[in-house]
Parts: structure tokens; C-alpha cells; sequence
């Protein structure tokens, strides 16, 4: 089987609110960063593959407009799923596997300043039995949330721990959205207050990837993909244990997590009760370097959060910072859909 | 020059209609008669709400039963601030619910005073919503209780009368739509009875509508370019059908135009002309009416027709 690595990444800035930018107008100067790092242009790509959602804006066919900031002419091979781009870099590393493309470019957009993010959400639950009574992703977190605090895994000290160490970790991030002292404020929806979710807002990211010596001649030091897999829960919420995470845990087996100890992981938990979730499933211990970006409470991109989670944890890497890290990238309720994967230095 | 961005109300509305499958179709007919429904999987568990095939072995599932309108409240969040789209307009607790007998919870709002009376683990009951569809909304909410427990799961054929085999499930949407940097200083030079492109840097293409990217090249275009006011017809079409609420005589012709100094035609409606004399390479100017924030039409200016090859590569 080939290799694979990430050999570069890049992400906006994070912000509440993105209006003078259209969604092709904040995508391209991260696109331009992820080129320019490995000095490539579209036309020597072998494989183009994004992640967006058009409910989010509120725009149909969204990343057709999107594509133009890759300069798509004359046609490149060029895929799209309606996930975080996490997924789209699961398929570009599938293509690269099959060996028709030696390069991917793998980027996602998100803006949920259009909307109502928490409404919007709604619109991905069960038709029949749960969207019409319009649950909203911080009341179904929370429902989460109280489980954990009813097991004993946790209570709101626990969770205001999470919440203010990433976000002091994220005073080192320049793209992050929340950092430093943010006061953990009142219930949105009890258990969790303002201060366990991620912040809402906009953002784009990009990674590069390549496959064997093709990586090791774009970059100093690649992060290479030892193992990445995705799993899914039931989906319907009453029938999980919503204390645990089976799918991530299955996906962190698949992708070799557990064979030897990883010293950092990037987990996309856009709530504090679920980072809770997330160590119990990978059986993380107290020396891994959970978050050190932030993480997801400190900038929470639809759709690029998960992708942002790989390129963090290829970054650590690239920088001589970590040699063995997690990834993880999460959809849906409640931790409903998981990927995971496993990056490693030379 | 900072210009503001332009930004204005956008509803997005989807009545999806969706048939239902017999399981689906049970639960939800039952709900309007009062009776609540559960699938018994392989395992002999019982499921409220009802899937159609089983989590654990994804084996079909139909064996239905019907299930007690009391049970248990397995975790609950409170929901402080009521937005006026789930079932209560009034504080409450979501709640997921296990019905007495069942091996699932079921998710939905619980009508209490405060956080304070709400539980995990404290008995709770339905309330029926008045006027029943067959919908998940059937149920009005639950309600707490300290009754009895429910009966044990029976057998039910899952049939009715006139059962529900389609529903339709309204959504609305609210956005503020923003056309960002490019299209906004497009439509406010078109509020002017302007119309303005952006060149690219790099192959000096001009794109009208802007959208501040080049698609060719994969850079953005910044430099504003003023095109037109004339143009050139690249191709048409004469339409002969009439659009539903279109004020238009057919036949009329739609055009391709490429305003001079444009690197891509736009398209208008062609007038002015008997529709039988529109041609390529005719030489056309826009006709503005008062109120309109584009132009109404093209007219022809009377100038010779353009040479093919000054427009072969926007056609």
C-alpha cells in the first residue's frame, strides 16, 4: 500500500461574522497558502476534493462558485461531499491509494453566519420523528451532557476545566475565534452554559496531500497517514449510550491508534461534555497533548473544523512538535459520526 | 474605497413530502389515534420510535406492539429560552423518554415549572395534543406523573383505518444573504445603470457578474472594470412558450450579449425588433426602466453588425 502524507495546511481566520467576503472570497487566500507552501499550482494536482454544506448560507450548489477559486479550467478531477472536509480528505487519500493521483488538494468552507446555526442543525436529524420538534444542536449536547453528569463521568467544574484550558490554549492560535479569558456565562440550554460551546462562525481550511517520494520532495517532514477510518452510530439518539463513543472507538482501532501511545490528539468536540466522551472512547491518558490549537471551542467552522482537527495535528508534526498524533473529526448529533486518524514523522 | 456590503433577507422554505414505510406508517397513524407503537427487534427488545430495521443486526423489522403512554425520563436538558419552533412556547426540558416496557427512549419536550421539578429518572406521561395528524406532534409534550406503571407490551397488527402513508413536514429557514466583496460593488454600480466587471491580474479576462475569482487562473480579480454600455449579440433563442406570470408577448427572443470591453456574454431579452430579424453580431444597447434594478432589454443601436470574429471566443 502507498503512503500518503499531509504536506501542508492552512486556515483563515476565524470570525463571527464574514459578510464583505463571499464564500470563493474567503476560500482563496488559504487555498493560495497550501500552494504556495508546497509550490504547486491547480494544473499539477491530480485530484481536487472539497466539503461544504449549502444549508449553512442558505445557497444552492455553493461550492460550484467555490471551485472557481481553485481555477477549475481547463477541467481538473474534482469531487465534493456534503461533510466536513475531514470526509473529503478520506476520499482524496482513498484516490491516492489507487495510485491515479500522486497529489490532492482537500479543502472545506464554511459560513453559519448567514443563518441560524442552531436551527439550521435541525434540518440533518430524522424527518419523520425528531425534525419537527425542531431539537437544536446545543439542546441535544446537552442532553449528552447530563447523561455524563448522571454516570458520574463529569459535572460543570469538569466541564469549565475544558472549556478554559483550551481556550488558554488557544491563545497561541492566531486563527482562533475564542481565546484567553472567556467567562463560562449562563445556561444556553442546561447543563451547558455559553462558555462549553464552540463558538459560531466562519472559516475556511486547505491541506495538501501527497503520496511517497512525492511528499518527502514537497515537504521537510511529512505527516504521514498510518491509519484513518470512519464509523457511525444508530441514528436514532434513544437507542445509544450516549456516554460513550463505539464508532470513534472502532475508527481509532481501525486506523492502529491503540497500538503504540500517541503524544498528541486533535479532537473535534465542539462541546466541553463531549471532549469528555472522546478520551473515555480513545482510552486517552493524562500525558497526550489534547487540543493544543484550541481546538473546536476555540474556532468551530462548519464543515472545516474537522479537517482544521487533521491539519493541527499534521502541523505539530511538520514542526518537529509531536511524532505520533490522533486526529479526530466528528457530524452530527451528539458525536454522531466519527473519523479518526493516525499521523506519524519520519 | 471601502463600499458597505450589501446584505438582505433570504427565506429558504422546503415542504418536503415523504412517504412512509409500514413501520413509520404505524407509529405515526397510531399516534393519532392515541395509541403509541413500538417494533420489536431480533433480539426480542422493543424500540420507541420504531426503526425499520434493527440497529444491532440491520435485519427488517415489523413485529409491532403496542406500549404504555407512561414511562421514565432517561436524560433531560433545560431549554431556558424558547425560540417558538419546538412544540412549547414556554420553558421546558427536553427529555428522552423510555416508555414502561420499551428498551429505547423516545426524544420530546417536557411541560414543567422549572428545572427544579425535572429529573433524571422521574415518571412522566403523554399529553395528547388536541387536533392529531399523525405526526410526531401528536404528542403535545410530556407531563410529569406519579400514577401507576403502564401496562406490558402487546401484540398490535399495526393496522388502521385510513393509516397515514405520506406526510408532508414544512421547514423554514431565515438568512441574511451577503454577496460579499465583487457582486456587491456589481449591483451597486447596476442601481447606477451601470454595469461593472473585474479583470483578472493574471490572463486579463474581464467576468461580468463579478464573483472575485478567476476561474481559469484560481486567483482573485480585483481590478474594476466599467463595460458597456452596448454590446453584441453572440446567440439567441426565440421563445414561444409564455412563462406563468411572465407579462411578455411570446414570441420573444433571449439573448447571449457580450457588453464591449466583457470577457463572457451576459443574457437579456432581446426587443425592439421583429423577432424574426434578431441576428448574431447585432449591435445592442440595454433599455433601463424606471424602478428596475437591471435593464428591462436590449434594443439594436443601428450600427453595422459586428465581425464574427471580434466575438468568436464569447460565443
Amino acid at each position: 500500500m502507498r503512503d500518503v502524507a499531509i504536506v501542508a495546511f492552512g486556515q483563515s481566520d476565524h470570525v463571527p461574522d464574514s459578510r464583505e467576503v463571499s464564500e470563493v472570497e474567503m476560500l482563496m487566500p488559504v487555498l493560495k497558502e497550501v500552494l504556495d507552501a508546497v509550490s504547486l499550482k491547480t494544473a499539477d494536482l491530480g485530484f481536487v476534493c472539497s466539503g461544504s454544506c449549502d444549508y449553512l448560507a442558505g445557497r444552492a450548489f455553493s461550492f460550484t462558485m467555490a471551485l472557481d477559486g481553485v481555477g477549475a479550467w481547463p477541467p481538473v478531477a474534482e469531487s465534493h461531499v456534503e461533510m466536513d472536509g475531514a470526509w473529503a480528505l478520506y476520499e482524496a487519500w482513498v484516490k491516492l491509494l489507487t495510485g491515479e493521483a500522486d497529489t490532492a488538494l482537500v479543502y472545506s468552507y464554511g459560513k453559519s453566519s448567514p443563518g441560524d446555526l442552531r436551527e439550521v442543525l435541525t434540518r440533518q436529524l430524522d424527518p419523520y420523528y425528531v425534525a419537527p420538534l425542531w431539537p437544536d444542536s446545543v439542546a441535544l449536547a446537552a442532553l449528552q451532557a447530563q447523561a455524563l453528569f448522571d454516570a458520574g463521568a463529569a459535572d460543570e467544574r469538569v466541564l469549565a476545566g475544558v472549556a478554559a484550558r483550551s481556550r488558554t490554549d488557544a491563545a497561541a492560535n492566531p486563527h482562533a475565534q475564542l481565546r484567553g479569558d472567556v467567562p463560562m456565562g449562563d445556561h444556553v440550554v442546561a447543563p451547558l452554559r455559553r462558555g462549553d460551546c464552540a463558538p459560531i462562525g466562519d472559516g475556511a481550511a486547505a491541506v495538501i496531500l501527497a503520496a511517497g517520494d512525492r511528499a518527502r520532495e514537497l515537504c521537510e517532514r511529512p505527516a504521514w497517514i498510518r491509519g484513518i477510518d470512519h464509523r457511525i452510530e444508530a441514528h436514532a439518539l434513544g437507542v445509544r449510550d450516549l456516554t460513550d463513543s463505539p464508532s470513534t472507538r472502532l475508527a481509532a482501532e481501525r486506523a492502529g491508534a491503540f497500538e503504540r501511545p500517541v503524544d498528541t490528539a486533535e479532537l473535534h468536540a465542539p462541546f466541553t461534555s463531549q471532549e469528555i466522551v472522546l478520551r473515555r472512547a480513545l482510552r486517552l491518558t493524562d500525558d497526550v497533548a489534547v487540543n493544543p490549537s484550541g481546538g473546536a471551542l476555540a474556532a468551530n467552522p462548519m464543515m472545516a473544523a474537522g479537517l482544521i482537527r487533521l491539519g493541527e495535528a499534521a502541523a505539530r508534526i511538520q514542526r518537529g512538535a509531536s511524532d505520533r498524533a490522533l486526529a479526530h473529526a466528528t457530524s452530527g448529533p451528539c458525536l454522531q459520526q466519527n473519523l479518526v486518524a493516525v499521523l506519524e514523522g519520519e | 474605497m471601502t463600499t458597505e456590503i450589501l446584505a438582505a433577507p433570504l427565506v429558504v422554505e422546503f415542504p418536503f413530502t415523504r412517504s412512509l414505510g409500514p413501520v413509520q406508517s404505524a407509529f405515526l397513524t397510531g399516534l393519532r389515534e392515541r395509541t403509541v407503537l413500538g417494533v420489536r427487534t431480533t433480539a426480542g427488545t422493543v424500540l420507541v420510535p420504531p426503526t425499520e430495521y434493527d440497529p444491532a443486526t440491520a435485519a427488517e423489522l415489523h413485529e409491532m406492539v403496542q406500549v404504555a403512554e407512561v414511562g421514565t425520563v432517561t436524560t433531560w436538558a433545560w431549554n431556558p429560552h424558547p425560540t417558538g419552533k419546538p412544540p412549547l412556547d414556554r420553558p421546558f426540558a427536553w427529555v428522552l423518554v423510555r416508555l414502561d416496557g420499551t428498551d429505547s427512549a423516545l426524544l420530546h419536550v417536557l411541560d414543567a415549572p422549572s428545572p427544579d421539578a425535572v429529573s433524571t429518572g422521574m415518571r412522566v406521561r403523554i399529553r395528547w395534543a388536541e387536533t392529531r395528524t399523525g405526526a410526531i406532534t401528536d404528542i403535545a409534550c410530556f407531563e410529569p406523573y406519579d400514577g401507576a406503571a403502564g401496562p406490558a407490551p402487546r401484540d398490535h397488527a399495526g393496522d388502521f383505518a385510513d393509516a397515514v402513508s405520506v406526510v408532508t413536514l414544512p421547514a423554514r429557514l431565515d438568512y441574511t444573504y451577503s454577496p460579499g466583496r465583487a457582486q456587491t460593488a456589481y449591483l451597486r454600480a447596476l442601481a447606477e445603470r451601470r454595469t461593472v466587471g473585474e479583470r483578472c491580474p493574471e490572463c486579463a479576462k474581464v467576468y461580468v457578474p463579478p464573483r472575485g475569482a478567476c476561474p481559469t487562473c484560481g486567483v482573485p480579480t480585483g481590478e474594476r472594470v466599467e463595460v458597456g454600455p452596448k454590446g453584441t449579440v453572440t446567440t439567441f433563442c426565440i421563445v414561444n412558450i409564455k412563462a406563468k406570470g411572465l407579462d411578455i408577448e411570446v414570441p420573444y427572443v433571449y439573448g447571449h450579449i457580450a457588453l464591449d470591453g466583457a470577457g463572457l456574454a451576459l443574457h437579456g431579452r432581446i426587443a425592439g425588433i421583429p423577432y424574426d430579424q434578431v441576428r448574431m453580431g447585432m449591435r445592442v444597447e440595454p433599455v433601463w426602466k424606471e424602478g428596475q434594478r437591471w435593464p428591462d432589454h436590449y434594443r439594436p443601436t443601428g450600427e453595422p453588425d459586428a465581425d464574427y470574429d471580434t466575438y468568436r471566443e464569447l460565443v
